[in-house]
């Protein structure tokens, strides 16, 4: 099985594609996912998702009227109704300093009543299935350059201001003293987030997204001992889960997205029990 | 006590005038003026509730300053423009995201600013006798190892003015005398510097001013020589 599982992932196009796709979206979704853990913001990426979907809808429901806007490609729609939910968290949280994560619920509410609304309308309900849960197997060669676009320029905003974006994230007050200005940092760290959520919901679905970005940090923080290492585990537990998980959606035909997230899961569940038996033996020789 | 011969003229000058500032209609500071010259340490007492928090974040600019000025080397705090020459050290870390594991050095490398050599940072983490520490994650570092990695993360970028608000609350004796220690050195080489705390156990410091907060917005504002401590203890 697993042999004719590597034979058509070279021999077949959809399977290299969602390959390449998959391991482009393991550095991406963990590299993006680290900042959003330290933030405390794990549950933005859902948040942001949710309000894709909108932009997806209301694109499929302008295409009924044969109105066809971002060169007939829903993503496009999704990727500014993401920038604008992230924008609207980013109002709401400056409403609610002390209680930030209402910010989410009251966004994440208005993405999931407008989503259904326009899907509705739009009458194509059927598609709603594949933007829940992704399909990794069935992207486009136009899907793959967009995300290797998108991998290059968070990749070149990483390299420019990856010192900046740790330390702010780390403690917001520090923004000033390193002459940044914070507002901005969350404006331009938003959009970021938006264009990667918009990316990964075809392959990811909505209701995925956020665990392909945090579920490997998770894992990491279990074994890295510096953000390095835990930035570096984190990346190869999300290629893992991608690698596997495909493996699995191609075996058993079930989706991809679920296949990869449970994966990661299950990764997470092994680190978790490792750690922990390796914390029991080390207090036990220190007791002796 | 050892004694240092004091250099000027690397710190920040600061100049209040009749700053006031209020909670809605609850007035917390009234009418508070006072100057600090490059190089003076000022001691800012009270018991909690005076103001003494509040007093920073204006310092900050985290608080809006609307009634009174406060100026930094002659700049209006409003138009200010170099919070790169300012080093803080919050109340307990409060606003730090623990738990994500980062090391010394990595926290430090990325709270540098392009002038700041690996070399100044070696520097500092020696003098504050933590150079040992330097690749430890910082989640498994006790309050006092953090509380001076914090200290030298205020200081790495050369900062002319060092605010910490109250600094020792969460550290034992031990540390405490250290850290104060620490403090006067970093005093010497002629940063201005802010002290915030609710003790009176401030005999190793070698304070300049001190500035004493009182919940009725009451507060005097005296030089060394003429804070007679018995006097000014709450």
């Amino acid at each position: 099985m697993f042999l004719s599982f590597f034979t058509d992932l070279f021999q077949q196009d959809f399977m290299l594609r969602a390959l390449t796709a998959g391991i482009l979206l393991g550095i991406l979704a963990p590299l993006i996912g680290s900042i959003v853990v330290i933030r405390r913001l794990s549950f933005i990426a859902d948040t942001l998702g949710h309000f894709s979907l909108v932009g997806i809808a209301v694109s499929l429901y302008l295409s009924t009227f044969g109105i066809s806007i971002f060169f007939e490609k829903p993503i496009y729609l999704g990727l500014l109704f993401s920038v604008i939910g992230g924008l609207l968290i980013e109002l709401f949280r400056r409403s609610y300093k002390n209680y930030k994560e209402i910010s989410m619920v009251i966004v994440i509410s208005l993405g999931a009543a407008l989503s259904a609304i326009f899907f509705s309308l739009s009458k194509k309900t059927g598609s709603l299935y594949n933007y829940l849960f992704g399909s990794i197997l069935t992207v486009t060669d136009y899907y793959v350059v967009l995300i290797l676009v998108t991998a290059i320029v968070v990749g070149i905003l990483f390299a420019l201001f990856g010192k900046q974006i740790i330390a702010v994230s780390f403690e917001e007050t520090n923004a000033k003293f390193l002459g940044v200005n914070v507002n901005i940092f969350q404006i331009i760290f938003m959009i970021m987030l938006s264009i990667v959520v918009s990316v990964l919901l075809e392959s990811a679905g909505v209701l995925l997204i956020s665990s392909m970005m945090i579920i490997p940090v998770a894992a990491g923080m279990k074994v890295g001992w510096s953000y390095k290492s835990t930035l570096i585990s984190s990346v190869i537990f999300s290629e893992l889960s991608v690698f596997f998980g495909l493996w699995m959606a191609y075996s058993l035909t079930i989706p991809s997205g679920a296949a990869i997230v449970s994966v990661n899961v299950i990764i997470l569940l092994i680190v978790a029990i490792i750690k922990r038996i390796s914390v029991k033996r080390q207090t036990a020789k220190q007791n002796k | 006590m050892i004694q240092y011969s004091k250099r000027h003229g690397d710190g920040m000058q600061i100049d209040i005038h009749n700053l006031s500032f209020a909670y809605g209609h609850k007035s917390v500071i009234n009418g508070l003026s006072l100057t600090l010259n490059s190089g003076d340490y000022l001691i800012v007492k009270g018991k909690n509730g005076s103001g003494k928090s509040t007093f920073i974040k204006c310092l900050l600019g985290i608080n809006p300053v609307k009634n009174g000025m406060i100026f930094f080397d002659h700049q209006d705090i409003n138009n200010f423009k170099d919070w790169t020459n300012f080093g803080y050290v919050s109340q307990k870390f409060e606003d730090f995201n623990y738990e994500f594991p980062i090391t010394v050095n990595e926290l430090l490398s990325v709270s540098s600013l392009k002038k700041t050599k690996q070399s100044d940072r070696l520097k500092l983490l020696d003098q504050m006798g933590i150079l040992d520490l330097i690749n430890q994650n910082i989640n498994n570092l006790s309050g006092g190892q953090l509380q001076r990695v914090f200290i030298v993360k205020a200081m790495i970028n050369s900062p002319k003015l060092l605010i910490l608000d109250e600094p020792t609350a969460s550290i034992d004796r031990l540390n405490t005398e250290f850290f104060y220690r620490a403090i006067n050195l970093l005093n010497q080489q002629g940063i201005t510097i802010i002290l915030i705390t609710h003790t009176d156990a401030f005999e190793e410091l070698l304070y300049s001013h001190v500035l004493t907060m009182k919940s009725d917005t009451t507060f005097t504002f005296l030089t060394k020589e003429k804070c007679d401590l018995s006097e000014v203890n709450l």
